[in-house]
C-alpha cells in the first residue's frame, strides 16, 4: 500500500524524469525492432512503417503507462480542481451566492449546535465525570425548610448530608456545596492590596470537594477534610479565572490573607484551570470556602439548622454500584434524618415524610440549572437553524441546477470530443466538493462569531461565561459533513443525468428548444424555501409579538430617574442589632446628595430575580393554606419604586423596630384572603396560627406591582417595615436575616449620570466595607428580566430574515434562468407584438404562483408548528391575524423583488438580437 | 504475412511476462520476443500493451526495474521478478493449469457426448 503511494507520488512529483525515462525505454523498444526488421531485408522506411504498425499509437501506449503508473489519477485531479477554480472565478455571481448561502446555513447551524454541544452535552471538567451522581432532580433552590409537597428532595441540611455521608459506603465521596451562592455574592479584599473591596461570588463547599472531583490544584493546595471543621483556621480557595484576571496570576496570592466578609481568610491555592465549580453559570465562583466558616463568615443562622435545606449533594460511587436499590436506600435514610423534626410530627407532616424521597441523577454536568433553564429554548433554536439549513440546501440544490443546465451544451461537447461519463462527473463533482470545502470553511467562521454572538445575547455583560464558544472537532466534522452532502447531491446527481445523454441529442436540443422553463424540481424546491420561510417569518413574528406584550405589560410602578443600589450589609460585617441605625443613616446620606428625592430601602426590589415567601392566614378566618410573597421596606420604599397606595396608609418613620407590628398588602391579597369583600384596613394577618396569624395589623393597601417576572401576575404579596420583625418569631434577633436589606432605591429629580460613583462614595463613607454588589437604573434591572426573551425573539427574527434572503435568492435564482432559457421565445413574442407589460406579467406570473403554493402549504404548517412553542409564548395561544398577514406580506413582497428584476429583463429584450442568437 | 495468431485472454499477459521474467532479468524488447518464440508464434501481443503491463506488474511490486546495458552496448531498462513476483508466479500458474484442465475435461466431455 505505502510502496504503492510512494510510487505514485514518484510518477507525480519526478513527472519529467518518469517520462524521460518511459521515452527512452520506448525508442530502445523501436529501435531494436526496426534493427530486427532491417536484417530480415526490409528497406529501412519499409522496416520503421512496420515496426509503428506492430506497436500501435505511440500517444496512446504512453497515455496507458502512465495510467498503469497511476499517474492519472493524481493529475487529472490536480487539473479538476485547476479548472474548477477558473470555473468559479468566472461566474462570480453564481460562486458568491453559493457560499454565501453555505456559510450562513452551516454557520447558522454550526453555532447553535456548538451552544447545544457546550450548554446541554457538555460533562464539569472534572475526572471521570460518569461516575459522579447527584441525589435529587429538582431544580429548588437556595434555602428551604418545613416539608415539600411532592416530597421529591433535592435540597439538603447540613446534619441530613453528614448522615448521609456516615452510611452510605456507596459513595466512594460524597460532596456538598452551598445551592444559592449566586444570591448572596461575599465581599473580599487582598490585605495589603491597594483595590477596593469587590463583590464577588464565593461558595460554601465542604472539605471533600475537589477530591469528589479528582481535581489537581494549579498552585498551592486545595480544599481538605481538615479545612471544613468548626473553629479550624479559615481558609480559601480562589478560581483560576479570577487569580489570573484579578491578580495577574501573582503567585504570592497563594499563603496571602484576604478580608471576606470584614474575615481574615487564608487563600491556599488555586483551583485547576477550566474549572468553574459544579454548575454552568454566567457568574461562576472566584472562591470555595469551607461550609463550616459559613456561620462565622456569612452570618447566617441555618448552617447548623436541622431543617434547613441549603445544600446540593454530589458523590462518585464506587465502580459496579448499582443505581436502583442505592436510590432506594438514601431515600430511607433521608426519611430517617426527617424523622426526628417537628416539621414532620403532625398528621401531615407524616404523611409527608411517607412521601419523602430523593432521586438519583447523572451528576457529571453537575448542578443542572442552567441547561434545563435553557434547554426547551436551545433545541427550539435548533430547530429553527435546521429549517434555515433547509433552505440553504434547496437554494444550493437550485443554483446547482440551473447551472448544470446552462452546462449541459458543454458538457455534451466534452463528451462528444471523447471524454467518458464518468470523466464528465469526476469534473463536476471536484467542483462541487470545492464549493461545498470552501463554503464549510466560511461556514466555521461565521459559527464562531455567531457562537460568541449568542452568548452575549444569552449572557449581556456577563464578564467570565463558562460556556466555550469555540467549535469543537465534532462541529467541523458536522459542518463539512453537511456541506459535502449538500455539494455531491445536487452537484453531481444533475450532472450524471446530463451525462448519460446522447451528446448528439444534447447538443441538437442544447440551443434550439423553445420554452423548457425552470424544472419541476427547480420549481418544487422554491415552494418548499416559501413555505418554509413563511413558517419561519410567522414564528419571528409570534415571538416578537410575546416579547412587545411582555414589555408593555402595565407593571404599576414608575422607572423613570430610579436607580437600584444592590448591597450587603451581612456581608459588610454588620449584625442584626446594629441594622437600624446604619438605614437611619444610609438614609440622611443619600438624601444630602442633591438631586435625590426619594431613599427607599427594601429586602428586593421589583422585577428583581429574588422571591421571599411563606404561608400566611387572616385572623380569625379559617386557614386557607394561601401563601403570599412579602417584602420588607422603609418608609418612602413604596414612593421610590412607584407603587400607589390605593386605601389606608403606606409605611412612615414612626413604623420603627419597636413599634406596633403593622403590615401593607396589595390588592391581590385582598382579592385573594377577603372574598366577602370586608375592609381589609385594620384586620391582622401572620404566619398559619391561632397565635401567630394575628402578628401585623393591616394599615393599607397597594396596587399589583409586579415583582419577580411579569409571567408571574397578581400574586399574593405583603408588605412590613424593613425592622419590624415576625412578633410570633421565637428566635433572638441575632437569627432574624430578614431584617438585612438587599436594595437601596433612589429616585432623583433628573437622570445622574455618576449615580453609581455617587452611590459608591457614599456607602463607603459610611463603612468602607459596605459595597456596591450591583448597580443599575431600575430601566436596565426591568430590561434584564426579558434577557432570554429578547434573544429568542431576536434570534427567530434573524433567523426569520436569513431564511427569507435565500428563499428570495432562490427565486430569482429560477425567474432568472427561466428568462435565460426563454429568450428567443419571448423575442419572438416580442416580434409578433406582444407587449413589454405582458412579458412582465408573464415572469412575475411564474413567481407568484410558486409563491402563492409555497404560501398554501407554509400557513397550515405555520399554525400546527405554533402548539409546539405556545408554552414558550406570553399570553398568545394562536397565531394573530396581524402577525400572518405580516409574514405573508413580507413574503410576496420579497417574491415580487425577486421577480421584478429578471422580467424587466425579459421585457427589455431586443427580438431581432434573440433571435439572431440562435 | 505471418499467419494470424490468436487474441490473449484477459488477464493471461501478466502471466507470461511472469513466467518469461522467472528465467531471468530481460528489457521489453527482449521480453516480447521471447514470449513470441515460448508461444511459437502462435499467441498475437500488441507490442504497445506489454509496457503498460509491465509499468503495472512494476507498481504491483512484482517486479523490479533497473538500468543497465544491453547486449548491443545500449543503456536499457532491465526487468526482474521480486520475490513477491515469484510467489504469485505459482498462484496463478496453478489457477492457470487447474482452469486450462478443466476446460478441456468439459470440452472433452462434450466431444464424448457427441460421439456416442
Amino acid at each position: 500500500m505505502l510502496s504503492d503511494l510512494m510510487f505514485r507520488l514518484r510518477s507525480l512529483f519526478r513527472r519529467s524524469a518518469v517520462e524521460n525515462e518511459l521515452d527512452e525505454e520506448l525508442r530502445f523498444h523501436l529501435e531494436r525492432q526496426v534493427e530486427k526488421h532491417v536484417r530480415a531485408g526490409l528497406t529501412r522506411e519499409e522496416s520503421m512503417r512496420q515496426t509503428r504498425l506492430e506497436f500501435g499509437g505511440l500517444g496512446r501506449v504512453k497515455e496507458d503507462c502512465r495510467e498503469s503508473r497511476g499517474i492519472t489519477f493524481l493529475a487529472t485531479m490536480a487539473q479538476d480542481i485547476r479548472y474548477a477554480l477558473r470555473q468559479l472565478r468566472r461566474t462570480p455571481g453564481f460562486t458568491i451566492t453559493v457560499l454565501l448561502t453555505l456559510a450562513l446555513g452551516i454557520g447558522a447551524n454550526a453555532a447553535i449546535f456548538t451552544l447545544v454541544n457546550s450548554v446541554l452535552l457538555k460533562s464539569l471538567p472534572v475526572t471521570d465525570a460518569t461516575t459522579l451522581v447527584r441525589l435529587g432532580d429538582e431544580n429548588d433552590c437556595c434555602v428551604d425548610d418545613g416539608p415539600k409537597g411532592n416530597g421529591d428532595y433535592t435540597l439538603f441540611s447540613t446534619n441530613t448530608y453528614q448522615e448521609l455521608k456516615k452510611k452510605v459506603p456507596e459513595f466512594a465521596e460524597l460532596a456538598a456545596m452551598q445551592a444559592g451562592f449566586g444570591y448572596r455574592p461575599i465581599i473580599a479584599r487582598r490585605e495589603g492590596g491597594q483595590a477596593a473591596a469587590r463583590s464577588v461570588m464565593g461558595e460554601f463547599v465542604s472539605g471533600n470537594y475537589f477530591r469528589t472531583f479528582g481535581l489537581q490544584p494549579q498552585a498551592g493546595r486545595l480544599l481538605i477534610d481538615a479545612d471544613d471543621v468548626q473553629g479550624a483556621p479559615m481558609t480559601a480557595v480562589m478560581s483560576y479565572e479570577a487569580w489570573k484576571h484579578e491578580f495577574a496570576g501573582d503567585a504570592a496570592v497563594v499563603g496571602s490573607t484576604f478580608w471576606v466578609n470584614t474575615k481574615p481568610v487564608t487563600v491556599v491555592g488555586i483551583a485547576p484551570k477550566g474549572f468553574y465549580g459544579d454548575r454552568m453559570s454566567s457568574t461562576p465562583p472566584e472562591f470555595y470556602l469551607p461550609i463550616e466558616s459559613m456561620p462565622v463568615l456569612a452570618n447566617v443562622p441555618y448552617v447548623h439548622d436541622h431543617d434547613t435545606s441549603w445544600l446540593y449533594i454530589v458523590g462518585r460511587v464506587k465502580p459496579g454500584v448499582a443505581m436502583a436499590p442505592l436510590q432506594q436506600k438514601i431515600s430511607g435514610l433521608v426519611r430517617q434524618a426527617f424523622a426526628p423534626s417537628k416539621n414532620f410530627s403532625s398528621k401531615e407532616g407524616k404523611e409527608s415524610l411517607a412521601r419523602t424521597h430523593v432521586v438519583l441523577t447523572p451528576g457529571g454536568a453537575g448542578i443542572e440549572e442552567l441547561q434545563k433553564e435553557y434547554a426547551f429554548h436551545l433545541h427550539l433554536l435548533m430547530w429553527i437553524a435546521s429549517l434555515v439549513l433547509l433552505i440553504a440546501c434547496a437554494n444550493i440544490a437550485n443554483l446547482l441546477l440551473v447551472r448544470d443546465m446552462g452546462r449541459r451544451a458543454e458538457m455534451s461537447m466534452r463528451t462528444a470530443l471523447g471524454a467518458t461519463a464518468g470523466r464528465v462527473v469526476r469534473q463536476l463533482l471536484t467542483e462541487s466538493l470545492l464549493l461545498a470545502g470552501m463554503g464549510g470553511i466560511a461556514g466555521l467562521a461565521v459559527a464562531y462569531a455567531g457562537a460568541r454572538m449568542l452568548l452575549m445575547l444569552a449572557f449581556p455583560g456577563a464578564r467570565n461565561v463558562t460556556i466555550d464558544a469555540s467549535p469543537s472537532l465534532t462541529i467541523i466534522g458536522f459542518a463539512c459533513g453537511l456541506s459535502l452532502v449538500t455539494g455531491v447531491l445536487f452537484g453531481v446527481a444533475p450532472a450524471w443525468v446530463a451525462a448519460q445523454a446522447k451528446p448528439a441529442d444534447a447538443l441538437r436540443s442544447g440551443t434550439r428548444t423553445a420554452a423548457t422553463g425552470a424544472s419541476l424540481l427547480q420549481r418544487g424546491l422554491v415552494v418548499l424555501q416559501a413555505a418554509l420561510s413563511l413558517v419561519l417569518l410567522v414564528g419571528a413574528g409570534l415571538f416578537s409579538q410575546s416579547l412587545s406584550k411582555l414589555q408593555n405589560t402595565e407593571l404599576k410602578l414608575d422607572a423613570k430617574n430610579r436607580y437600584i443600589v444592590h448591597i450587603n450589609p451581612q456581608a459588610a460585617g454588620y449584625t442584626e442589632t446594629q441594622l437600624e441605625a446604619l438605614y437611619r443613616t444610609m438614609e440622611e446620606r443619600f438624601h444630602a446628595l442633591p438631586g435625590v428625592m426619594k431613599v427607599g430601602i427594601a429586602t428586593y426590589t421589583p422585577m428583581e430575580d429574588n422571591n421571599w415567601s411563606n404561608g400566611v392566614q387572616v385572623q380569625g378566618q379559617a386557614d386557607s393554606s394561601d401563601g403570599s410573597s412579602f417584602v420588607k421596606g422603609n418608609a418612602e420604599y413604596f414612593d421610590s419604586v412607584g407603587t400607589h397606595v390605593v386605601m389606608g396608609r403606606g409605611f412612615g418613620p414612626q413604623d420603627t423596630s419597636t413599634a406596633p407590628a403593622v403590615a401593607v398588602v396589595n390588592r391581590t391579597f385582598v382579592k385573594n384572603l377577603f372574598k366577602d369583600g370586608s375592609n381589609p384596613v385594620g384586620r391582622r394577618i401572620g404566619p398559619p396560627g391561632p397565635k401567630s396569624s394575628g402578628d401585623f395589623e393591616i394599615v393599607g393597601v397597594v396596587e399589583d406591582t409586579v415583582y419577580t417576572a411579569v409571567q408571574w401576575k397578581n400574586h399574593n404579596m405583603y408588605f412590613i417595615p424593613l425592622m419590624q420583625r415576625f412578633p410570633s418569631d421565637p428566635d433572638p434577633i441575632e437569627k432574624d436575616t430578614s431584617l438585612y436589606a438587599g436594595a437601596i432605591v433612589l429616585q432623583t429629580e433628573r437622570p445622574m449620570n455618576d449615580m453609581e460613583q455617587l452611590a459608591q462614595k457614599t456607602l463607603a463613607g459610611i463603612n468602607p466595607n459596605l459595597t456596591v454588589v450591583k448597580f443599575q437604573t431600575f430601566d436596565q434591572q426591568i430590561a434584564d428580566r426579558f434577557t432570554e426573551e429578547r434573544m429568542i425573539a431576536r434570534l427567530t427574527i434573524l433567523f426569520g430574515a436569513l431564511a427569507l434572503l435565500l428563499a428570495t435568492i432562490g427565486l430569482y435564482g429560477v425567474s432568472a434562468y427561466s428568462v435565460e432559457r426563454r429568450t428567443p421565445e419571448i423575442g419572438i413574442r416580442m416580434a409578433l407584438g406582444a407587449e413589454r407589460g405582458g412579458v412582465i406579467a408573464m415572469v412575475m406570473r411564474g413567481a407568484i404562483v410558486q409563491t402563492a403554493v409555497g404560501l398554501t402549504i407554509g400557513i397550515p404548517v405555520a399554525l400546527l408548528c405554533v402548539r409546539f412553542v405556545k408554552a414558550q409564548l406570553y399570553e398568545i395561544s394562536n397565531v394573530d391575524a396581524r402577525v400572518m398577514a405580516g409574514a405573508i406580506a413580507t413574503l410576496a413582497a420579497a417574491a415580487c423583488i425577486a421577480a421584478i428584476i429578471p422580467a424587466r429583463r425579459a421585457a427589455s429584450i431586443d427580438p431581432v438580437q434573440a433571435m439572431r442568437s440562435e | 504475412m505471418t499467419p494470424q495468431g490468436i487474441d490473449l485472454p484477459q488477464g493471461t499477459l501478466d502471466l507470461l511476462l511472469l513466467r518469461t521474467l522467472a528465467l531471468g532479468p530481460q528489457h521489453g524488447w527482449a521480453i516480447s520476443e521471447r514470449v513470441q518464440q515460448m508461444s511459437s508464434d502462435v499467441l498475437r501481443i500488441q507490442q504497445g500493451s506489454l509496457y503498460p503491463a509491465l509499468h503495472r506488474l512494476e507498481r504491483r511490486g512484482l517486479i523490479k526495474a533497473r538500468w543497465g546495458t544491453s547486449e548491443n552496448n545500449r543503456r536499457a531498462k532491465y526487468y526482474e521478478l521480486s520475490k513477491n513476483g515469484r510467489r504469485q508466479l505459482e498462484v496463478e500458474k496453478d489457477a492457470w493449469e487447474k482452469l486450462t484442465t478443466a476446460v478441456a475435461q468439459v470440452l472433452g466431455t462434450a466431444q464424448e457426448v457427441r460421439n456416442a
